[in-house]
């Protein structure tokens, strides 16, 4: 990773229509359009829409189709690093576990990361789509396949349809059961750091309709240069308000974060060792061995086969699955806690957790955040010691 | 537990700890026959899903051992098992399986002694302990 350069600029894009597009001013569709436009980048990774509730990684090299993808889906669960195809030029935009995913993948030479551009959005979350749904229906009372738009402002979720708009608060959604994914709720990593830009609102005025961009690499400030030398994008500096607003949002985020990190865990941290034992065994229990898990989880380099598939006994699974175990163990030093695993899990097992608590117990005794930089992970890590012998 | 027979695992690696073991044999050293020894040509080789497996095979603790660090016949892989187990033994805590069953040690092919106490320690630990709660059950 390259040094920080830590300037801070507000930037919305010049085209009205993206602008409008846009969930803070289109800043990011427009700065990667301008990229695949001026040859900075030869490919876009984004995610064509389909109505608020689903969304596609589509590989793209027309700027136009970038330029539809704008606006946010919170309504969707999808995570772009298995996605990453770094043979050529490509520029995505990344949430943190995004580009948390990208460089686990790097780590085990899946991603080149010279051709990978990462701009950065900042998250608060992310919504299940199924659950978004059933949300949409029972407390908002409307129909979901009429939703027109969504937006988040101010801790509000605002649904928009052709009858018109309603809004509830974010906090009243999650105490009901809804909002969201309990990965994305006790998730402090909101501002991503770890890529070339990070972009986001948080820190713009309200008044304002552009996006606060943070510049943190070289490759960031080529994109942002050019973005800017297109003509496709229009900046000012940051003041020092915004700089200290959109921190103070972070911090409370991270408050937030740690108190559904109590919560949720709270259940199994108050289990004895063989309490614990019983608890996964009847969590895992109902694991039907369909590799789904495997499939979608970012970090994990393996093929179809791989040692968790082929060490799995069906018939000694009752005791417990030696697939989620092969998966736990090679998953401590590298899960990034994106959540993918429990969202497309059928037998609904709260994979994310268990796997979060696995790893937490490595990052701790380690010191070794998984995701962040290209520090090798433990497990790959052997040194050679000079041994004095007595 | 009345009459259980505890059955320990333990992987010895070819050039230090086998050789350990038989210095113990050949010295004559009395040790608990609850061993089951699988030679390895390194400890490097020991991967952790091993551990797991014999677990689930029915072993009710598992030693790992392997020459001395710097005297690995094969550099460094000793210290690759010592990365390995770090994380392995975290997670038989989070697991909730005793971390008592699970042993790591250092053996060189001189050392019969601390062999035959390595084992004679671990099966009364593993005694204590009672069968693995992962144990298959046999009826």
């Amino acid at each position: 990773m390259n040094k920080s350069t830590g300037k801070c600029y507000l930037a919305w894009a010049t085209d009205e229509k993206t602008r409008e597009r846009g969930s803070s001013g289109g800043f990011v569709s427009a700065a990667l359009a301008a990229a695949l436009d001026k040859g900075i980048v030869e490919r876009v990774l984004v995610l064509k829409k389909h109505g608020v509730f689903k969304g596609t990684p589509t590989v793209t090299s027309d700027p136009k189709e970038v330029l539809d993808s704008a606006g946010a889906l919170h309504m969707t669960a999808i995570n772009l690093a298995k996605y990453v195809d770094s043979d050529v030029r490509i520029a995505l935009p990344a949430k943190p576990c995004d580009a948390r995913g990208a460089i686990e993948r790097a780590k085990r030479n899946q991603v080149n990361l010279d051709n990978v551009y990462m701009v950065g959005l900042n998250c608060a979350g992310t919504m299940h789509p199924v659950k978004a749904r059933k949300m949409v229906k029972e407390i908002y009372n409307l129909d979901p396949d009429a939703v027109l738009s969504e937006e988040v402002s101010k801790g509000k979720l605002i649904i928009k349809t052709s009858e018109g708009e309603k809004s509830i608060k974010i906090d009243e959604l999650e105490r009901q059961g809804y909002g969201r994914r309990d990965a994305c709720k006790y998730c402090s990593i909101n501002i991503p750091k770890m890529t070339d830009l990070a972009c986001g609102n948080w820190g713009v005025p309200h008044d304002r309709k552009a996006t606060f961009v943070e510049v943190l690499t070289e490759k960031g400030e080529e994109i942002f240069k050019n973005a800017v030398d297109a003509g496709y994008v229009e900046c000012e500096p940051a003041s020092d308000k915004s700089i200290e607003t959109r921190e103070k949002i972070d911090q409370a985020m991270k408050k937030l974060a740690h108190e559904w990190h109590e919560k949720l865990f709270e259940p199994i941290n108050k289990l004895s060792d063989s309490e614990r034992l019983e608890y996964y065994i009847n969590a895992f229990a109902s694991c039907t061995g369909c590799g789904a898990c495997k499939k979608v989880c970012p970090p994990c380099p393996c093929g179809e086969d791989a040692k968790c598939t082929m060490t799995e006994f069906q018939s000694e699974a009752h005791r417990i699955h030696m697939f989620n175990m092969v998966r736990l163990l090679h998953l401590m030093d590298s899960c990034i806690g994106c959540g993918r695993c429990e969202d497309v899990c059928p037998a609904s097992i709260p994979l994310t957790m268990i796997h979060m608590r696995f790893t937490e117990r490595i990052q701790k005794k380690l010191d070794h955040i998984p995701g962040i930089d290209m520090k090798k992970p433990p497990l790959f890590e052997t040194e050679l010691r000079e041994v004095q012998n007595d | 537990m009345k009459g259980f027979v505890p059955k320990i695992v333990a992987f010895c690696c070819n050039w230090c700890s086998y050789a350990g073991a038989d210095m113990a044999g050949v010295s004559r050293m009395q040790y608990p026959p609850n061993i089951r020894i699988i030679k390895v040509m390194c400890s490097g080789r020991i991967d952790p899903i091993f551990v797991l497996m014999s677990f689930m095979e029915g072993a009710d603790g598992v030693l790992v051992t392997g020459c001395h660090i710097g005297d690995c016949h094969y550099i460094n892989g000793n210290y690759k098992t010592q990365n390995r187990f770090e994380v392995l033994s975290e997670m038989m805590n989070e697991l909730g399986l005793e971390k008592e069953r699970l042993r790591l040690e250092w053996i060189s092919a001189t050392e019969g002694e601390k062999f035959a106490n390595m084992v004679k320690e671990t099966v009364e630990q593993v005694k204590k302990l009672g069968p693995s709660p992962l144990k298959p059950v046999i009826e």
